[in-house]
């Protein structure tokens, strides 16, 4: 896949961080930032500021624990 | 007392046999330590995305409680020791989300039918074939090495024969 320099927009816009609603049973929505190989992406991709990067991250581990996401794709 | 939130994985086998009693397996947990049940319904049945103890499938509970902080500790020990219960995730929460309490009172309802779980939970691998494997393995082995010694034996017999039978040839027409 080729590297895309630009980030991506931010799903909920830039007022995303205002109101965080990241939760690890909405799998649709988690899956949006996982790459092809199940990756978490990065900031850089996401858009996200580092609180809800980590929220982000922690929301997609646990529903990696719980099998609801793969740990590789 | 806190609030929490459970996420329990069910064998798909248990919730087969008898919905009431797996889901009663989490509540009894709960009230077991000292905690209360706030709701707890069926949240899915689906399809792992990756094996679980040989599962293939899983039915996810979504449970909200009290409990005392105190009773985690064993609530988790009881959790990992059941079978029944292949994964689970707790989570402190403030309060439980708007509508989960009037979809679990919908699922308690008498006329509530869940669809049963699919069959294909079963493991791949049969037990049977496995030791036939393995005793054709062994003997296939053993012949093998019986082979190897035979052959073994062979070369070095033939080739003091074929000296001395060069040697007798020598000496006839000596």
């Amino acid at each position: 896949m080729a590297f895309r320099s630009r980030p991506i927009s931010p799903p909920i816009g830039s007022k995303h961080c205002d109101d965080p609603k990241l939760d690890y049973k909405d799998l649709a929505y988690l899956q949006r930032f996982l790459s092809p190989q199940a990756q978490i992406l990065s900031r850089k991709r996401t858009g996200f500021c580092a609180q809800c990067q980590r929220e982000l991250k922690q929301a997609i581990k646990r529903a990696r624990h719980l099998a609801l996401l793969p740990f590789i794709g | 007392m806190t609030l929490y939130e459970g996420m329990f994985l069910l064998d798909n086998q248990v919730v087969r046999a008898d919905w009431a009693k797996a889901k009663g397996l989490v509540s009894d947990a709960v009230t077991k330590h000292g905690g209360t049940v706030a709701t707890a319904r069926r949240w899915d049945e689906r399809k792992l995305c990756y094996p679980i103890a040989g599962k293939k499938r899983a039915t996810y509970v979504l449970s909200y409680f009290e409990l005392e902080s105190a009773g985690i500790a064993g609530l988790r020990r009881d959790l990992e020791l059941s079978e029944s219960v292949l994964r689970y995730l707790m989570l402190r929460v403030e309060a439980i989300p708007e509508g989960e309490a009037e979809k679990s009172e919908a699922e308690n309802a008498e006329g509530f039918s869940f669809p049963v779980p699919p069959e294909d939970d079963e493991p791949e691998a049969t037990p049977e074939p496995r030791p036939a494997k393995g005793a054709e393995k062994e003997s296939a082995a053993k012949d093998a090495d019986e082979d190897d010694s035979d052959g073994e034996g062979e070369p070095v017999m033939a080739g003091a024969d074929d000296g001395s039978d060069d040697d007798r040839k020598q000496e006839e027409e000596a």
